[in-house]
């Protein structure tokens, strides 16, 4: 099987809080990997190990076979062959749409003529047109946000997308645009997709497989179509949101 | 009982650790901005606004606090003066006093509360807000973009408007001076002019550029290393301010006691 990442016995602590244990999973080229778990469990901790936002204590990172640190993330220039879509988009402020969707392309010295027609080009995809062009983050709505922040992270070709609780803080008709959105993207570009969230009907809708995280390790990984036949008690629970079960919530947490 | 005794010496260790983390944080802190200031890229539209952020936008605050306090210092001295005859110093004290001290002490200040509280507030918000994060998956060092720019516009803006400052100082002084003390107008200027040293001005310049350095440099930090939402923006900005005030009054007289006595 081609995987694109592989992450053999992950760790990561906080102080005497552990948060990643010894946590193994592969990624499979051009499938859109859904890792689903509550809050607490590690999925962006596992996401910012992999982008290089958080340094692990113990285990590897495999990007196309080449182990992923931090010398051999600016050797190989990693995040210019990858795109993040953000929990809050995470747009600059500071910088306009264009700006904002064009921003990763200005680094790889392309030329200045072409940027406004590539960005045009991107929101097209997410389905904006030109008029927002000049507008400021501020300026847009919640969704459209996330829409510049999808093409932002399109706009180099990616060759794998991540997605950080893509549909959290939408309106369920919104989510479910960004969902749509989301599998057109991902066609489109023939990218692979990691997306880390806890709404089972944006996973069910945007995953070929799914993992599921507790206590910071893998308990259960397969296919979106059998997620509701898993034969785990941990992700019954956790896909039908049962309180009762094997999932102990610490409310201190 | 015995419990109780090791209350007062735990609360001093723990305090000593949490300082010595702090400067350690620092020390990295600044290898890193010196590593990013000496390779490149710079990121020159970045600087250019910076420079106008920091410097032409702070020219009006800057302006008027150093009108008044130049004002007020020519009252003050001739207060004094006036009790041992001598209400001439007016002009010589007001002139040595902005460009030595005032000026480049008041001017870093002003740019502390100003300019460090809202460097620090903005990189704190994108600290939070993941925008920091952003820039790093769009192959940018966030150091290099976000910090390097305005520490070199605060040590290039902060001596420039120094110099406006001591001008503008000098002027309240001759204003006070001349229309409501009694002083001539050309012997007030005669006496300023004659007192003035080229190293009166370079002293205060330099002190301008370590303050600069300073307040670009603890907002940039505080902003940073933020943590804990809208309440840690809030407290990077606090911080930012105050550490930036305590060190440019505590590096001043460092500097003056060290370097500019003479």
């Amino acid at each position: 099987m081609d995987h694109i990442l592989k992450i053999k016995n992950l760790s990561k602590s906080f102080g005497d809080k552990s948060v990643l244990n010894n946590l193994s999973i592969n990624i499979e080229r051009n499938k859109s990997q859904v890792i689903i778990g509550g809050s607490g469990t590690g999925k962006s901790v596992l996401l910012k190990c992999i982008l290089g936002l958080i340094e692990p204590d113990n285990g590897e990172i495999y990007f196309n076979e080449l182990i992923l640190d931090k010398k051999s993330r600016a050797d190989t220039d990693f995040h210019s062959k990858i795109g993040m879509l953000f929990q809050g988009a995470a747009l600059f402020d500071s910088l306009n749409v264009q700006e904002n969707i064009t921003f990763g392309i200005k680094k790889i010295g392309e030329k200045t003529d072409n940027l406004k027609d590539i960005a045009v080009d991107k929101l097209r995809k997410v389905g904006l047109d030109s008029t927002v062009l000049d507008l400021y983050p501020s300026e847009l709505s919640g969704g459209m946000q996330k829409r510049v922040a999808l093409a932002r992270a399109i706009a180099r070709t990616p060759e794998i997308l991540f997605f950080d609780e893509p549909t959290t803080g939408l309106d369920p008709i919104m989510a479910d645009i960004i969902n749509d959105l989301i599998n057109e993207v991902i066609e489109e570009v023939g990218a692979t997709a990691i997306t880390i969230t806890h709404d089972m009907e944006s996973a069910r809708k945007i995953a070929d497989k799914i993992s599921m995280l507790y206590e910071g390790n893998v308990i259960w990984t397969g296919d979106a179509k059998d997620i509701n036949d898993s034969q785990n008690p941990y992700v019954d629970q956790f896909i039908n949101g049962k309180s009762e079960g094997p999932i102990k919530i610490n409310l201190n947490d | 009982m015995n419990r109780y005794i090791y209350i007062i010496p735990e609360a001093i260790g723990r305090s000593f650790l949490r300082i010595c983390a702090s400067i350690g944080s620092i020390a990295v802190f600044f290898y890193d901005f010196v590593l990013c200031l000496i390779t490149p890229p710079i990121y020159i539209k970045s600087l250019l606004s910076q420079l106008v952020r920091i410097g032409y936008n702070s020219l009006p605050v800057i302006g008027l606090t150093a009108f008044f306090t130049g004002g007020v210092l020519a009252l003050q001295i001739y207060v004094g003066g006036s009790r041992f005859n001598a209400e001439n110093i007016v002009a010589s004290i007001v002139a040595l006093g902005i460009t030595r001290e005032l000026g480049p002490v008041i001017a870093g200040l002003m740019l502390a509360g100003r300019v460090s509280a809202s460097i620090s507030a903005e990189i704190a918000t994108m600290r939070v807000t993941e925008q920091i994060d952003a820039l790093v998956t769009l192959s940018t060092n966030p150091m290099k973009y976000l910090v390097v720019p305005r520490v070199l516009a605060a040590v290039i803006s902060l001596p420039i408007l120094v110099i406006i400052a001591d001008i503008i100082g000098i002027m309240g002084g001759f204003v006070v001076g001349t229309k409501s003390l009694g002083f001539i107008e050309q012997s007030y200027i005669k006496n300023t002019l004659d007192i003035i040293e080229l190293r009166d001005v370079m002293s205060g310049l330099i002190k301008a550029a370590v303050f600069g350095f300073i307040v670009a440099f603890m907002g940039c930090y505080h902003g940073y290393k933020s943590t804990g939402g809208a309440q840690g923006v809030g407290r990077s900005t606090t911080l930012a301010v105050v550490s930036a005030s305590i060190l440019i009054l505590a590096s001043n007289y460092i500097l003056t006691s060290l370097v500019f006595t003479n």
